[in-house]
């Protein structure tokens, strides 16, 4: 039997190749943020946070129970984290859009130097509640929120507790617009 | 067309295809560190621990410093600190043993080291390595109990 193919159905194989490689460059661009930025602490989704009781920028202790009754995301960064550092733009953008809404955000820094971190907030403009004791991964809200990497982020209710975790860009986004209605 | 060339040629074309995307995955921009002179973690702590071994200079180009009897340089993304770096070396025999490191992050994100290992390639020194640290500071030596600064 003779065994010949037309053009056509050289180019439905190629094109077939070419969908398989498309989709496998899809699945690799999915996969491979969420890899690199799989983290996860102990704290479950539910479940109260620990209180974080630290000083502002100007030495005023701020606590974290004190923004009950709102949705908060507490953002764990600090000035020497440069993904965190991009991230600020996007969280400006969602602190404008629902502040108004009950939403605040909860900044807690662990840099070392404290001009470094004022330096950085004032270059980002960050206007949301900042706290740090300056103490690096030293710090016991690290230890109490089981931090091994930043960015790292917690979105909690009105009550305090766990509503997502370690969302970013568009997933925190949604979350959030979700949430506040 | 005979379907076996087809055939032939698609498998050719599929396998080209998946190797450079695997490369592509892969292989980053070319690094300024050999492979060789990238030092682990557990090697440096097995040194800082022997009394007798031949201290290497252990440079911080990142954030706080918290390797132990290291030197705290700032992060070298910036140039006063790199400037710094360039001083802080200029009068350091091209043989000495320097380590350099950072850990904010995963080497993929960190603005630091690059500039860093640069500047000493560029200033001929022979011996200078990169602590390899995959994840970040915490993660691979800060949690592995290794010498740190009190």
């Amino acid at each position: 039997m003779p065994t010949t193919l037309n053009n056509s159905d050289f180019f439905k194989t190629l094109l077939n190749i070419m969908k398989i490689n498309y989709l496998v460059v899809l699945l690799s661009l999915v996969a491979w943020p969420s890899l690199l930025q799989a983290q996860d602490s102990d704290i479950a989704i539910g479940q109260p946070v620990p209180e974080i009781t630290l000083p502002n920028p100007q030495g005023d202790t701020l606590t974290l129970s004190s923004y009950k009754g709102k949705v908060v995301l507490i953002d764990f960064w600090a000035s020497w984290c440069a993904p965190c550092v991009a991230e600020q733009d996007e969280l400006a953008a969602l602190y404008k859009t629902y502040k108004k809404e009950g939403f605040e955000i909860y900044g807690v820094s662990l840099d070392s130097k404290k001009a470094s971190w004022l330096n950085m907030i004032q270059k980002k403009k960050i206007t949301w509640p900042q706290v740090s004791d300056l103490k690096y991964w030293s710090s016991p809200v690290a230890k109490a929120y089981n931090l091994h990497e930043l960015p790292f982020n917690l979105l909690i209710d009105q009550e305090g507790n766990v509503i997502a975790k370690n969302l970013h860009g568009k997933a925190l986004a949604e979350k959030i617009s979700e949430i506040i209605k | 067309m005979h379907a076996k060339y087809l055939n032939l040629f698609a498998v050719i074309l599929l396998f080209g295809i998946g190797a450079t995307l695997l490369a592509s995955f892969t292989f980053q921009e070319k690094e300024p560190w050999t492979p060789e002179q990238l030092l682990s973690p557990e090697s440096l702590a097995a040194t800082l621990n022997d009394p007798q071994a031949k201290q290497p200079i252990v440079i911080c180009i990142g954030p706080a410093a918290p390797i132990k009897n290291s030197i705290d340089m700032g992060a070298t993304k910036e140039k006063e600190n790199l400037d710094k770096l360039k001083k802080q070396l200029k009068n350091t025999p091209k043989d000495a043993a320097i380590v350099l490191y950072c850990g904010c992050c995963p080497f993929a994100k960190c603005p630091n080291i690059r500039p860093a290992f640069s500047l000493l390639n560029q200033m001929k020194f022979e011996n200078h390595k990169l602590l390899d640290i995959p994840e970040n500071i915490k993660a691979n030596w800060i949690d592995q109990g290794y010498p740190v600064n009190e």
